[in-house]
């Protein structure tokens, strides 16, 4: 068996479990919680876009290549979707770490 | 009866003892031109095969990994029939004898890294307020979020570049004794590095020396170091199936 060595296993431990334990393996749906499941699902792709969005504006303001116009208005947009992202998280008893999925071998979604 | 596979050995030799695989059952091998696949005899569903299990699948290789170059199939590999084995040995046994000869005489070892990753994000954040503009005035909602997201834009920017630094530092002590290595960066904020390196037999005492001389040069990271193990994160080619 490999030898384990290190000077602080209650940090790996913790960091370790840490990382594994939000992600499930699989989105569990059956028909009690299908609304769950599913608005786990649709939420963490919802969420994805909204970064993906997000991160697309951060470059642009960067270059400078936005007018203060266009700040204002994508700066609404996020806010509103952050917003309506956060009710339905409140609605549907999810929390901010459950927004992701394992990719298997490609990693996590987020 | 179902089919339990833990991998495959460079040899259709096999070792004269006898060794336990999952739940006692003797392992037995299915010989295939200078290869084998080793197995065991499982009664019950996938289901049965419990994450406590990957102790007795971890034993298996370990031993097998004395005598041959093993090639791991993955933990809870679980065929139905014995046909549909062999057929996959033999279908693939061009990419398992290529994926042989280049694991041949190497182990994998595991080197994880945790950094104060919260306390640095504070530092930047604090760095940042310091020099940051703060004579903003009556700004409108939209421009105030897009201000606020485009600091924190900055402060992950600068974590990750110091993270990057960081890991160039850790990585050259090991690179140079690894044929390959597959490095997994903030996994989380404090975790890091996780990185996976092949190395050669040879090498793996200097590849530990590497190690105890890294840990002795910096105080303020936590290291683990694991090894040797099968290379389960070096094998090209995805054959296993649930």
């Amino acid at each position: 068996m490999g030898k384990i060595e290190t000077n602080s296993p209650e940090m790996f431990i913790e960091e370790m479990e840490r990382i594994n334990s939000p992600l499930p393996e699989r989105i569990n749906t059956g028909p009690e919680n299908i609304e769950a499941g599913l608005g786990k699902l649709v939420l963490t792709l919802i969420e994805l876009i909204r970064t993906l969005m997000e991160r697309q504006a951060m470059r642009r303001m960067e270059k400078g290549s936005l007018s203060d116009i266009e700040i204002e208005r994508i700066g609404e947009t996020l806010m509103k979707l952050e917003n309506k992202v956060q009710e339905l998280k409140e609605l549907l008893g999810i929390k901010d770490e459950e927004l992701n999925l394992n990719l298997g071998p490609l990693g996590n979604l987020m | 009866m179902s089919i339990y596979i833990y991998g495959i050995i460079d040899s259709n030799d096999r070792i004269d003892e006898s060794i336990k695989g999952l739940n006692g059952i003797p392992v037995s091998y299915i010989p295939y031109k200078d290869i084998s696949l080793v197995i065991s005899s499982f009664n019950g569903d996938i289901q049965d095969i419990t994450k406590i299990k990957v102790l007795e699948h971890e034993d298996v290789l370990d031993r097998l990994m004395e005598k041959f170059t093993v090639l791991p199939f993955r933990f809870r590999t679980l065929y139905n029939r014995e046909e549909d084995v062999v057929s996959m040995l033999k279908d693939f046994y061009n990419d398992f004898s290529e994926d042989l000869g280049r694991l041949r005489n190497k182990a994998e070892f595991d080197i994880k890294v945790i950094w104060s990753g919260d306390k640095i994000i504070e530092e930047i954040t604090s760095d940042y307020d310091r020099d940051r503009d703060i004579s903003a005035g009556d700004e409108s909602r939209g421009k105030l979020f897009m201000e606020q997201a485009y600091n924190k834009y900055k402060i992950d920017r600068e974590f990750e570049e110091r993270a990057n630094i960081c890991i160039t530092v850790i990585d050259n002590f090991f690179s140079r004794f690894a044929s390959e290595k597959k490095l997994e960066k903030l996994k989380s904020k404090n975790l890091l590095l996780d990185a996976f390196y092949l190395v050669d037999k040879e090498r793996q005492g200097d590849f530990k020396e590497a190690f105890d001389s890294l840990k002795a040069s910096s105080s303020d990271l936590q290291y683990l170091f694991s090894g040797p193990w099968p290379p389960y994160n070096f094998v090209r080619i995805e054959y296993g199936k649930d």
